[in-house]
């Protein structure tokens, strides 16, 4: 199925979507199953993650059955949860909202399965969601208040974006990574530190008592264009602890951490400078990471820029995101055709 | 009372309606893969043509496999959430005893086989009884010389029935006489999924949708290799139904 069928307004919906409009979120793209409630867009009723960080720890990664058996045993309650937590009835909610992409194919498939049924059953709209889109979306939760053009970094284990938010659902690819993503590397050089997984918190951690400023380890394209570059950071890391074994770990992690964030900052501004950004705002997993947090914020204040840091439960996988960013996707576009399937590689819809 | 059969285990989807009167409707197809893009379609498309509210259904009805897991996830997540939805309970029935039921008729040992992939089948011996079919060898996951030396161990006559067991066809007749049922019959179905859920939930022998459990027979490869290399042995039983 080509990409552009998936927005398709079915045409039977009519109802308005406004502040009174209860959306139920859902979220099974990777290794969170996650279920919200969100009222009018913005307003969270209620956000239920079951993370299974636990179960994949010892594979040192996600391994894609093990999290799509994990998802199938848990969204009935997870959703069953969301739905007490937020003290309502069924008959309430006027919309689900579901992850339909990027993501792992047998883990998508769960929930957007789900929330078929549950829209079916309901007599409701289905609205599919991309989860990237829905990320852009965590940051208009928790403040209400940021204004367009926005530059988002969205840095996550599997994507290093930054994207120019112009206006809801019109969006601006900026520059990306052009190899790992900083994630994929914060679990690779965990795991050849022997850190264990996940990296990125492990990383943080180790690097807390390191100098950052021990090993310079080399700040790839730093000075050219928007987009970014870890695959050969990475191998420096690895070739200095092979040539030096004797070596702090806490000091190559501070430095490594260093390096990322030092890059992930600097092309930050620029992309903010270049489209005249009136905030500039951090989502993905990895905006959970200490020091990008304090940098990111830092360089906010010096350039008098608007800069957002969401909490650390909004830049994790989280369906409250996902049921903001349907709510305003079922207002633009309408719902979603329930023939819909999930799509491993989904481009954002409204990306150039 | 109405009951909603939904079957996804295997390259089918097949979604059916039935109650007192028997099946009152089917929808398969068995075309591309498109589990989920088809399930919720269909039933809403099944409802509509046999005039049935989903309000009227009393209980959800599910194939819990073993079959392709990516597959059979679909139709269990699409089930499960029908039936937390409605507040109904549900019914979980192996694809293997839906391939058996409708050669109930033999006076055969039925072999049911489902190909599993990788090299492997899933397969159940059976028998008919009045009535229906008892399970005389339970639900297994082997090679295809698992299964021929199982069928030669009983030495009975046999008619096979499955996607598996038509797969290997060949090695099978090579080794052992026996019967193969038609290609129709060959994935199982929600037809027969309806009736037996029937007779079930005429005893009132359902479960909440949460206690619904998947019959995989495998574990994923990742366990696999993992118990592979911590123990030494190559022990992928542990998937097995409880």
């Amino acid at each position: 199925m080509t990409d552009h069928l998936i927005l398709r307004p079915s045409g039977e919906f009519a109802g308005p979507v406004d502040e009174h409009t209860l959306v139920l979120g859902i979220e099974t793209s990777c290794d969170e199953t996650a279920a919200a409630l969100v009222l009018g867009g913005y307003d969270v009723a209620s956000s239920v993650v079951s993370t299974q960080v636990d179960i994949h720890a010892q594979y040192g990664g996600v391994v894609p059955e093990i999290a799509s058996r994990a998802h199938l045993d848990m969204l009935n309650p997870i959703i069953a949860r969301a739905i007490v937590e937020a003290g309502v009835p069924d008959s309430r909610i006027d919309a689900i909202a579901c992850t339909i992409g990027p993501g792992l194919i047998g883990a998508l498939l769960v929930g957007v399965s789900a929330a078929k049924s549950l829209a079916l059953a309901w007599d409701v709209p289905f609205i599919g969601v991309h989860h990237h889109e829905a990320h852009l979306y965590a940051a208009f939760l928790e403040d209400p208040t940021l204004e367009f053009p926005l530059v988002v970094l969205l840095v996550s284990g599997g994507h290093t974006m930054l994207i120019e938010m112009q206006d809801h659902g019109r969006y601006k690819l900026l520059g990306r990574t052009i190899d790992d993503a900083a994630g994929e590397a914060f679990d690779k050089v965990a795991r050849f530190l022997g850190l264990g997984y996940p990296g990125g918190p492990a990383i943080d951690r180790e690097a807390v008592h390191g100098n950052p400023e021990a090993i310079h380890f080399p700040r790839a394209m730093m000075h050219e264009g928007l987009d970014v570059s870890f695959s050969g950071l990475k191998t420096s890391v690895m070739n200095h602890v092979r040539k030096h074994p004797d070596v702090s770990s806490e000091d190559v992690a501070a430095s490594f951490q260093a390096a990322v964030v030092d890059v992930l900052v600097t092309k930050a501004r620029r992309a903010a400078q270049q489209v005249g950004a009136k905030g500039l705002v951090l989502a993905g997993g990895v905006a959970a990471n200490s020091l990008l947090r304090e940098q990111f914020l830092d360089a906010c204040v010096v350039d008098g820029i608007h800069g957002f840091l969401p909490s650390r439960e909004m830049c994790t996988d989280n369906a409250a995101m996902i049921a903001a960013a349907g709510w305003h996707r079922l207002r633009s576009d309408g719902p979603t055709s329930l023939d819909c399937g999930a799509f491993p590689n989904l481009k954002i819809p409204g990306l150039t | 009372m109405l009951i909603l059969g939904i079957e996804t285990a295997t390259e089918q989807v097949s979604v059916a309606i039935g109650g007192h009167e028997g099946v009152l409707g089917l929808f398969e197809v068995c075309r591309g893969r498109r589990h989920a893009e088809t399930v919720t379609p269909a039933i809403q498309f099944l409802c509509r043509q046999a005039d049935i509210e989903l309000a009227e259904i009393s209980v959800i009805a599910v194939d819990v496999g073993p079959g392709l897991f990516t597959g059979m996830r679909v139709g269990l997540s699409a089930a499960k959430a029908l039936a937390q939805a409605l507040r109904i309970p549900m019914i979980g029935m192996s694809s293997l005893d839906l391939l058996a039921f409708p050669l109930r008729h033999t006076d055969r040992t039925i072999a049911a086989v489902i190909d599993a992939r990788k090299g492997e089948l899933f397969y159940a011996f059976y028998r008919p009884v009045p009535g229906g079919v008892q399970r005389v060898l339970e639900p297994q996951c082997g090679r295809v010389d698992d299964l021929i030396a199982d069928l030669m161990a009983r030495g009975d006559d046999v008619v096979c029935v499955g996607d598996g067991a038509l797969r290997h066809r060949d090695e099978i007749h090579a080794e052992l006489r026996c019967e193969f049922a038609e290609q129709f019959l060959s994935r199982p179905s929600a037809a027969p999924l309806v009736q037996l859920a029937h007779a079930r939930a005429l005893r009132e022998e359902w479960v909440n949708p949460w206690e619904i459990q998947p019959m995989y027979l495998r574990l994923p490869d990742a366990q696999i290799n993992w118990s592979t290399r911590a123990q030494g042995s190559t022990d992928n039983t542990g998937g097995l139904a409880r």
